[in-house]
């Protein structure tokens, strides 16, 4: 299983991309990934969780997640990002063995 | 039916109230949903029903300006939206707190609050008297500060783009996202593509107008960069932007300072694109501003930003351009100093320089 989440927009406006693949973990933390994309049900989530009126300064997010074949992205405005998804972002974001990247706006690669 | 009662219905039962009461018990029940913070923070939760009455919130701080309470921060305990706006830690003439963020944002929207108040004779973001409400530790290391629409709210930085404790220690940051609530009331700029940039140079302009006064920088003094000393050292900067120089700031800052460098990404909902570079493009209307105050001289509020905020209050859109914005200041300039004067010569002359007119 691999999440990639990217991030735009705040009061920065920069774009971070952080990654995360369950093989390259210890089986603990492997399963613990598992376990937050379950309870966020990524795979049940609409495409599109945004509003049409953007707060100024919230984030912006893509979550992307490939398991087994399948494949799903959600992009989501921060203010409509349900508390499970949150969590897993929050999760993914420390995870060690995670891959990191920040840039400006239209800068890194889409997948 | 709608006496002591309102005060504590909670606010499903005040919007049945207001719905399907009598006009007095409407009116009673929206004067005690404008006073409760619950209700303001937590605007979605009753976002709808309040949609379906047609009440927004201008109307009810009209109805109940809640002065006894006027500035007031709370703290969410990492919590997110649904947590807001949490446990109040300091309000009117409440001692400081043992908590540094809680006293700096309290002090950031006290000094935002009389800057607009002295300055513009303007009473608060909606111009009556409305509440500032402000949470601070919201989230997990959240990198961010922000105005969602009914309060501000802080994160503890921390997180890669910030140091920790950063997002309340900049004035500039505080008042620029106090801003945006004064654009929501006002010009309502669409926060996406040329709109959406305007809506962020406005927040920028009067940030560091708020800041210079406190410190009583002229324009000449100033420093003219947003955010000075709160990002982390990976970025290798001094500072999130600069008005004078944008695109200098940081190793990542990609604003540009002219018309010829305009960045024209797509407004979709692809988060590299920030809304179609609101926060790259709002570089080209912060230096126009930097060079109009510059060119005036003294203090860059009395002149410069007197004509910004005539213009952002009384004479731009949801839709509007650079060169609609631009034109406007040039009018506004003419009327408010004189048609030709040193005032406006300057302002024409700085958007002609990035290349707006």
């Amino acid at each position: 299983m691999k999440v990639s989440i990217v991030r735009g927009g705040g009061l920065a406006g920069l774009v971070t991309k952080t990654a995360v693949d369950a093989d390259s973990l210890p089986p603990e933390e492997a399963e613990q990934l598992r376990a937050k994309v379950e309870e966020a049900g990524v795979f049940d989530l609409p495409s599109k969780l945004t509003t049409d009126s953007p707060q100024p300064d919230r984030f912006s997010y893509e979550v992307t997640v490939q398991d087994e074949g399948r494949e799903h992205t959600i992009t989501a405005s921060e203010e409509a990002l349900p508390d499970s998804v949150r969590d897993l972002v929050s999760y993914v974001k420390n995870v060690p063995g995670r891959e990191d990247e920040v840039g400006p706006p239209d800068d890194l690669p889409s997948e | 039916m709608c006496g002591s009662f309102c005060l504590i219905a909670p606010p499903d039962v005040l919007v049945r109230i207001a719905e399907e009461g009598a006009p007095a018990e409407r009116d009673s029940a929206l004067r005690t949903l404008a006073k409760s913070v619950g209700l303001r923070a937590q605007r979605a939760t009753v976002g709808s029903a309040m949609r379906e009455l047609g009440v927004d919130a201008a109307e009810l701080a009209f109805l109940a300006p809640t002065r006894d309470a006027f500035i007031t921060v709370y703290d969410v305990g990492h919590g997110g939206d649904f947590a807001l706006p949490g446990e109040r830690r300091r309000g009117e003439d409440d001692p400081a707190s043992p908590d540094p963020e809680v006293n700096e944002a309290y002090e950031g929207a006290e000094k935002t609050y009389e800057f607009y108040r002295e300055v513009f004779d303007r009473d608060s973001i909606d111009g009556r008297g409305l509440e500032i409400v402000s949470s601070v530790h919201y989230g997990t290391e959240y990198d961010n500060a922000a105005w969602t629409g009914a309060q501000m709210i802080y994160g503890d930085g921390g997180g890669g783009m910030f140091i920790t404790g950063g997002m309340t220690k900049a004035l500039d940051v505080i008042a620029h996202e106090l801003t945006h609530g004064i654009t929501d009331f006002t010009a309502n700029l669409q926060y996406r593509k040329q709109s959406g940039a305007l809506n962020e140079s406005f927040s920028d302009v009067f940030g560091s107008l708020v800041k210079q006064r406190v410190l009583g920088h002229s324009a000449a003094d100033a420093d003219w960069l947003i955010g000075e000393g709160i990002i982390a050292p990976a970025l290798d900067g001094v500072a999130l932007r600069s008005m004078k120089e944008p695109g200098t700031a940081h190793r990542f800052d990609r604003q540009p300072a002219s018309m010829e460098d305009f960045m024209d990404l797509p407004d979709d909902d692809n988060p590299r694109n920030d809304h179609g570079g609101v926060h790259i493009n709002s570089g080209i209307p912060n230096r126009a501003f930097y060079l109009a105050a510059t060119e005036i001289g003294g203090n860059a509020w009395e002149q410069a930003g007197r004509i910004w905020y005539v213009t952002l209050t009384e004479n731009l859109g949801p839709n509007s351009s650079f060169q609609e914005a631009a034109e406007a200041t040039v009018r506004v300039a003419g009327e408010l100093f004189e048609e030709s004067g040193s005032e406006q010569n300057a302002v024409r002359g700085a958007w002609e320089t990035v290349g707006v007119l």
